[in-house]
């Protein structure tokens, strides 16, 4: 440092002793108050508005609950949620006579084919062999048709109920519009109606034993319908047709419960802030827009969102720790001057980038690749959709590799050397020395790695919009491994997606909000645990 | 007597000690070149996203004849390309050009109608608004960035009173580096567009993708400050310099190639987020260029073109065919060019000041 520098051109006089100059004051400050005032006051803005980010998540998420509760409250006093136990009875048969168009699929196909041991039969002989097996399943589709009619008039009573309540609310945001402007005289103008619920759910109400009656006659008819069912079209489908009967059975059973739970209901039982919580919490349905009832579970976009960051790291980890272990113990000095820089070079490929390439190469390739025969023994394969969790699984690898790779490269690099050169004293092969003495005094900061990989891998936004497929709807786990193929939507998925539709101030637009605090507080959460394991274990060294 | 060969080779049959062939050596090497593949593996995939882009991007960039490089794609908007047969020829025309042809065939007295028109929107002209709305996105951005990182780390290392506020604030802000960007985007979203009513606009994206950079420029700022030794500050102060003195003269000096370097890895990663600017900044298609303005007030609350914007809006948006492949790689290409660029140069500077700045 040039000695002159110290004393600065601040005074333009020279005075000899630095110590006892007395120094210019501005308003009473000296420069460097005013300098560390500057610096202190950027820091104060920063902390302020990273603080400020949690406020604001809170202040426009944290009036979803409330608006939830509200729209829960409109669901049961409306009459939907009443109406909505007949829909769930009624979604009970279809199921069932799905699983007879599955045997009867099966049937066909096994006519056209010659398995059923009859050789091959044409597509008219194989429906004329059919013939008493649909006209059954006919008769049993029909038995539904008096108990789908009144839901749907049901259905109309209330969701008009509904409109109307949903129309008054409009009216009175217009109205308290105009009062904040100052216009009085327009306010008075608009007219609101207040829904008088139980005059609007009396209707429903007085259909009760319209209700009463169609139920009986469905049970009857279902009852004696199985009775008569005729038998399996082919020896092999006669489990198939004992499992439907006992469905059916079981399904008819459902009814007095039905009836129970349809008397029990109580159009005026107040909605407490809590079910407006686990509505969300652990809601499996995520449903906007819809003309029947908005549902804002996170359940489905949690489970994608985990479903798709747990392929990815099961595809990342083994290579990410692989090559952190070949680069940091066996690689040469060359070698890793090359591998270090391009693993930090792949980390810079913006996502974005990712997930186009995952859109115009990777679907079609891996949908290609899953139609060979040879790869049919393949869990999920061949791909029904081209855009799958498996598909931004394996992008997001790329995404955590690099991530992974340098934490753990780092962890273990911070082993002292003493402990690897005490191994190979002691006569320790390369190998024993790494999983024995290397791993564990490093697993800590792998640990971490793994962790801080997983933060990164479920805060992803761009692979996921482009390439997982965004159907919303919990995967089906009890698929096995065939459910890393199936179409996922995601938490930060949904946000890019549907944020820019929603009109601000809305329940759709809070629920989005509270999807970014949970988004929020795992990460913040992730990290958290990634830092004490670290922390823990490095005094235990 | 036999004199022992001193020379043996270790592989030699005569030394005893000589290594013997064992089943725990096969796996040993078995598992090492298992370890070398799978590296192998990750650079292979790195390659093949980055290869494939290049070469079907470069079809886009480049060309064969003077001046190499494609300007108009790098120099015009997006435009809708119109695909058409006319008088038997098949024809590919951007929209200018499209209205052109019509007007000419039209002076000429044609009579004949364009048959089977097929028009797809952005897969003609270029990405020259994109381009300069990134440039302007990340500029801004680390401006804001750097200005209150830096501060902020200087206050922390060098005036704060050290303890438990200010450990606490360092945790949070270590923390916040980990959240993803699409909360970033979503308080962006919330904080400058709605609360503030900025819109969709610049300065919503300039903040927006400050404070997303922000924790990781402050905590990496402070570890270059941490770096230089105590005994800097402290010989410094002893001559009587004054404490901004010793910070400009002592410190800084020092600890500048590492904040350099992650401000750099910043500017990347400002440069190729997509969700926070997504419903801040970002607009699908805009006539204008960003100077294009009557009040200067304008310019910063107006929303612009950005290249990360425009794949995802080309590869969601449009279908994929021979007539939009061309855009669609071209602009991926650019992007990983502006991208890699930037990365590079972090890689590169950090190596040379490492080496130049040892004490």
């Amino acid at each position: 440092m040039p000695p002159d520098d110290a004393r600065g051109s601040a005074t333009g006089t020279n005075p000899t002793l630095v110590i006892g100059r007395a120094r210019r004051r501005f308003l009473g400050l000296t420069l460097d108050n005013v300098i560390q005032g500057f610096f202190g006051g950027n820091a104060l803005a920063a902390i302020i508005v990273l603080g400020l980010i949690v406020i604001f998540l809170f202040r426009e998420g944290g009036e979803f609950f409330g608006q939830n509760q509200h729209n829960l409250e409109v669901y049961r006093k409306a009459g939907l949620e009443y109406v909505d136990y007949m829909r769930r009875q009624e979604g009970g048969h279809a199921v069932l006579n799905r699983q007879l168009l599955e045997i009867r699929r099966e049937a066909f196909a096994s006519f056209i084919s010659g398995k059923a041991g009859q050789g091959t039969l044409s597509p008219e002989a194989a429906n004329a062999r059919l013939a008493e097996f649909d006209h059954f399943s006919e008769k049993f589709s029909d038995a539904v048709m008096p108990l789908r009619t009144h839901v749907s008039e049901l259905g109309e009573l209330a969701v008009e109920t509904k409109t109307r309540f949903a129309v008054s609310e409009d009216r009175k945001t217009q109205r308290a519009q105009l009062l904040a402007v100052g216009k009085g005289g327009e306010a008075a103008k608009v007219l609101i109606e207040e829904v008088d619920y139980r005059a609007a759910l009396a209707p429903i109400l007085a259909m009760w034993g319209d209700y009463q009656r169609i139920n009986r006659e469905l049970a009857r008819q279902l009852e004696t319908l199985v009775v008569e069912m005729p038998l399996a079209p082919i020896p092999s489908l006669v489990s198939q047709m004992a499992e439907f009967k006992r469905g059916v059975q079981g399904y008819v059973a459902t009814f007095p419960d039905v009836e129970r739970e349809l008397q029990a209901w109580n159009h005026s039982a107040p909605i407490g802030w809590h079910e407006s919580f686990t509505s969300f919490i652990f809601g499996y349905e995520w449903l906007t827009a819809s003309f029947w009832q908005d549902w804002y579970g996170i359940l489905p976009l949690l489970a994608g969102s985990v479903l798709v960051s747990l392929i990815a790291l099961f595809i990342s980890v083994p290579f990410a720790i692989a090559a952190a272990v070949y680069v940091n113990q066996i690689a040469r000095r060359s070698e890793q001057r090359l591998i270090k820089p391009a693993i930090e070079f792949i980390s810079a490929i913006p996502s974005v980038v990712l997930g186009f390439f995952g859109i115009v190469v990777l679907g079609h390739y891996v949908r290609s690749l899953s139609q060979e025969p040879w790869l049919s023994w393949v869990p999920g394969f061949p791909v029904i959709e081209r855009l799958n969790a498996l598909t931004a699984g394996c992008l997001l690898a790329l995404i955590s590799i690099p991530a992974i790779f340098t934490l753990a490269e780092d962890a273990l690099n911070n082993v002292p050397s003493a402990l690897r050169e005490a191994s190979f004293a002691l006569g320790a092969s390369r190998i024993q020395t790494m999983l024995r003495v290397i791993m564990p005094a490093a697993v800590s900061g792998i640990i971490s790695a793994i962790l801080l990989g997983f933060g990164r891998v479920i805060g992803e936004t761009m692979v996921v919009l482009l390439c997982a497929g965004n159907r919303i709807a919990i995967p089906d786990f009890m698929s096995g491994p065939s459910v890393v193929t199936q179409p996922v939507h995601t938490m930060t998925g949904i946000i890019a997606q549907e944020m820019g539709e929603v009109s601000p101030g809305s329940i759709h637009y809070r629920a989005l909000f509270i999807v970014g605090v949970v988004l929020f507080f795992l990460s913040l959460f992730i990290n958290y645990v990634a830092q004490r394991i670290v922390l823990k274990y490095r005094r235990a060294l | 007597m036999q004199t022992p060969n001193l020379t043996m080779s270790p592989e030699s049959p005569d030394n005893p000690f000589r290594a013997r062939p064992s089943r725990a050596k096969y796996y040993e090497s078995a598992i090492l070149g298992l370890m070398r593949v799978a590296t192998y593996v990750i650079l292979l995939c790195g390659a093949a996203i980055i290869g494939t882009i290049v070469v079907k991007g470069a079809a886009t960039l480049f060309q064969s004849s003077f001046p190499f490089v494609n300007v108009t794609f790098l120099s015009e908007a997006p435009e809708t390309l119109h695909i058409f047969e006319y008088e038997g020829r098949k024809m590919e025309l951007g929209d200018r050009a499209y209205r052109d042809f019509l007007r000419s065939e039209a002076a000429r007295g044609s009579t004949a109608k364009p048959v089977g028109e097929q028009s797809i929107v952005y897969s003609a002209g270029g990405i020259f608004p994109n381009i300069v709305g990134t440039i302007l996105l990340v500029v801004g951005s680390m401006a804001i960035a750097l200005v209150l990182g830096v501060s902020s780390a200087i206050y922390l290392n060098e005036y704060a009173q050290q303890g438990r506020w200010v450990n606490f604030i360092r945790l949070a802000v270590l923390n916040l580096a980990g959240v993803p960007s699409i909360v970033f985007g979503l308080f962006g979203f919330g904080m400058f567009v709605i609360f503030l009513g900025w819109k969709t606009s610049l300065m919503a994206g300039w903040f927006t993708l400050a404070f997303m950079v922000l924790p990781v420029v402050i905590t990496a700022s402070e570890e270059a400050l941490k770096a230089v030794p105590r005994s800097f500050r402290e010989g410094s102060l002893a001559l009587g310099a004054t404490k901004w003195q010793t910070i400009r003269k002592a410190v800084l000096p020092f600890a500048l190639p590492g904040i350099l370097t992650s401000s750099i890895l910043g500017i990347a990663r400002v440069a190729g987020e997509t969700a926070p600017i997504m419903f801040t900044a970002a607009y699908v298609i805009r006539d204008r260029l960003p100077w294009d303005v009557e009040r200067v007030a304008d310019f910063f609350f107006q929303g612009v073109m950005a290249l990360p914007y425009h794949i995802y809006v080309v590869s969601t948006k449009i279908p994929q065919n021979e007539h939009t492949e061309r855009i669609q790689y071209g602009t991926a290409l650019v992007f990983l060019l502006i991208v890699a660029a930037i990365a590079t140069s972090s890689i590169l500077l950090r190596n040379r000041l490492r080496r130049a700045n040892k004490w």
